[in-house]
């Protein structure tokens, strides 16, 4: 889901890490594009796909959904970010130093660290589910917050604990593993998309002889809308959209591929993620979404819920239709209010309950399309994007502390992102915290984008740490956590949902940087001092 | 040698997908599209480390 393999290696070589990349070391166009398309198909795109499923979203409002959220990610690669990059040809972190000072910036890499070592247990989270279809230990629902079976947590040790030591001893070995595994994984992805829509194909009967029928099979048998599963929220076009364009959100607005694009010749090269928008996050979680929908298409109600519907409403429901009709998020969320009802009467004990959500996970769903294939992609997938996610981790805490050594740090890091992966609320409610991850690191875009392009006009000092000698720029720290406090607020008590508080928050961010820099600078700077 | 590797390695791409078609046109059993992009995986893999590997 991110992209900075490239410079993160060479950023381990030490190159230009506090230097402008030189003329000699500019990439072209098609360095971008493999980079873009292969580190966005990611292991955690088997999640996401899904989890649009679970949101009861329609066909129209992912389809268009995506197209347009991904085209304005595009859009802020290319004129957000990019721009930037190509001029300054700075990483975001030495960019940071200058604009914020040295004590913020390590402010900004905790933040950084903790959210990618999150990031990296969703996707030892995604790999161990893989685990699951061989060992048939009971693996976690979509509802769960806390690890539910000794088998899984073993599952997910040996998984992170072997990624850890990878990372820490062979990150570059991995990283090229990666790039071979990249064409490959594109081409699983798209297999389970046909695969998947064969499926439904032959379990409805229908037939297809035009991109019409195509399109009515997924408005009304697999991206049907209606209500999302219990637990879930309602899924429409803005979501989708929303989703679409920030889920990246701290690489191009956030500024963080800074690092990757200030390689590029030409700031218009930032289009190449559409190669990455359009591959991974359109190809890929639509495919990962026909698997999943059509495990719920293939769900019935079992004996202990009909019954439990049928015995429990007066004259509702029968058997044999429960039986043999699909199972409905109003089914599941009847059942499962009888069962709390009953469990409240003293009529059924709480350990008997048996009501649970249908849950999207990766290893049996890919398993069940294209075998032992699919299995194979859905450890490749979380392992190698892991991989880089831990290691940026560990470089992240390590400019910290810069005396520890590289491999303890990465241990630390891979060890930290596993006790994460064990606690499945993070995979299961991926949607959300992707959004989180964006929201916190977005204000310090909006810091970097005003600094460069706005300070100056405003008879304002850019690069203000640099130039005064400050370790901590109170107009870029107080930016950072008033918006970020400001959008917790919105999120929490005006009922507006995180996925639409990043982008007015991207714009108070950017006034409150302005507003605070004219007091703060004023103050600090001696009078007459030229900007 | 690695020009061999490439050609097979290419072509192993195309058998990892081509079951997946034939099996949307109905043309296919899921089995054997399961087994044929196995065995394109593993080839694929083997032959595309003897000329990626080498990579920077």
């Amino acid at each position: 889901m991110s992209s900075e393999e490239n410079s993160s290696e060479q950023q381990s070589q030490g190159e230009f890490e506090r230097q402008a990349v030189p003329q000699s070391s500019w990439l072209g166009f098609r360095s971008f594009i493999g980079m873009y398309a292969g580190e966005h198909c990611a292991g955690t795109e088997l999640m996401i796909g899904p989890l649009f499923v679970a949101a009861g979203v329609s066909a129209f409002d992912v389809v268009v959904g995506l197209i347009v959220g991904n085209l304005l990610a595009v859009l802020s690669w290319m004129f957000l970010c990019a721009p930037i990059a190509t001029r300054t040809r700075l990483t975001l972190y030495y960019q940071l130093e200058k604009i914020c000072g040295r004590r913020l910036v390590i402010l900004y890499n905790i933040a950084n660290g903790v959210m990618f070592c999150f990031l990296a247990g969703s996707m030892i989270t995604v790999s161990a589910t893989a685990l699951g279809v061989w060992f048939k230990f009971p693996m976690p629902g979509l509802n769960d917050l806390y690890p539910n079976s000794v088998g899984w947590v073993i599952a997910v040790l040996a998984i992170g604990v072997l990624i850890s030591f990878v990372a820490a001893f062979g990150y570059k070995t991995v990283a090229k593993f990666a790039n071979i595994a990249a064409p490959w994984m594109v081409l699983v992805f798209l297999a389970f998309g046909l695969i998947g829509l064969r499926n439904f194909i032959v379990a409805t009967g229908t037939e297809v002889s035009s991109a019409g029928d195509v399109w009515g099979l997924c408005k009304d048998t697999i991206w049907k809308g209606g209500d999302p599963l219990p637990g879930q929220i309602k899924f429409t076009f803005w979501h989708v959209m929303f989703f679409a364009w920030f889920c990246n959100m701290a690489m191009h607005v956030g500024m963080s591929d800074l690092t990757v694009l200030r390689f590029a010749k030409k700031s218009w090269y930032g289009s190449a993620s559409a190669t990455g928008m359009y591959v991974g996050h359109f190809m890929a979680w639509l495919a990962a979404a026909m698997l999943f929908a059509f495990q719920l298409h293939q769900t019935h109600p079992d004996q202990y819920m009909a019954d439990l519907l049928t015995q429990n409403t007066t004259a509702k429901y029968t058997q044999s239709a429960l039986m043999d009709g699909p199972m409905s998020p109003d089914l599941i969320r009847e059942a499962m209010e009888i069962e709390a009802q009953l469990v409240a009467d003293g009529t059924i004990a709480k350990e008997d309950m048996k009501i649970s959500v249908p849950t999207p996970l990766p290893g049996p769903l890919a398993y069940g399309a294209c075998g032992i294939t699919g299995l194979i992609c859905v450890i490749i997938a979380g392992w190698t994007t892991a991989n880089p996610t831990i290691y940026r981790a560990g470089l992240a805490f390590q400019a910290i502390i810069p005396k520890a050594s590289r491999f303890k740090v990465t241990i630390a890091t891979g060890l930290l992102a596993t006790v994460a992966a064990m606690f499945p609320a993070i995979a299961m409610k991926l949607l959300g915290f992707v959004m989180l991850y964006g929201m916190i690191l977005m204000p310090m875009g909006a810091v970097v984008f005003v600094d460069f392009w706005l300070l100056k006009k405003f008879g304002l000092q850019s690069n203000y740490a640099e130039v005064s000698g400050k370790t901590f720029n109170w107009a870029a720290g107080l930016a950072w956590f008033l918006t970020f406090g400001v959008c917790c607020y919105f999120v929490k008590y005006t009922g507006i949902q995180i996925f639409f508080v990043s982008l007015p928050g991207w714009f108070i961010a950017a006034a409150l940087y302005i507003c605070i820099s004219l007091i703060y600078q004023k103050k600090i700077r001696p009078t007459g001092q030229e900007v | 040698m690695i020009l061999v590797a490439k050609l097979i390695s290419w072509i192993s791409l195309v058998a990892l997908i081509a079951p997946a078609i034939l099996f949307l046109m109905g043309r296919m059993e899921l089995d054997q599209v399961k087994m044929v992009m196995l065995i394109s995986t593993v080839v694929w893999f083997v032959t595309a480390a003897m000329w990626m590997w080498g990579k920077e």
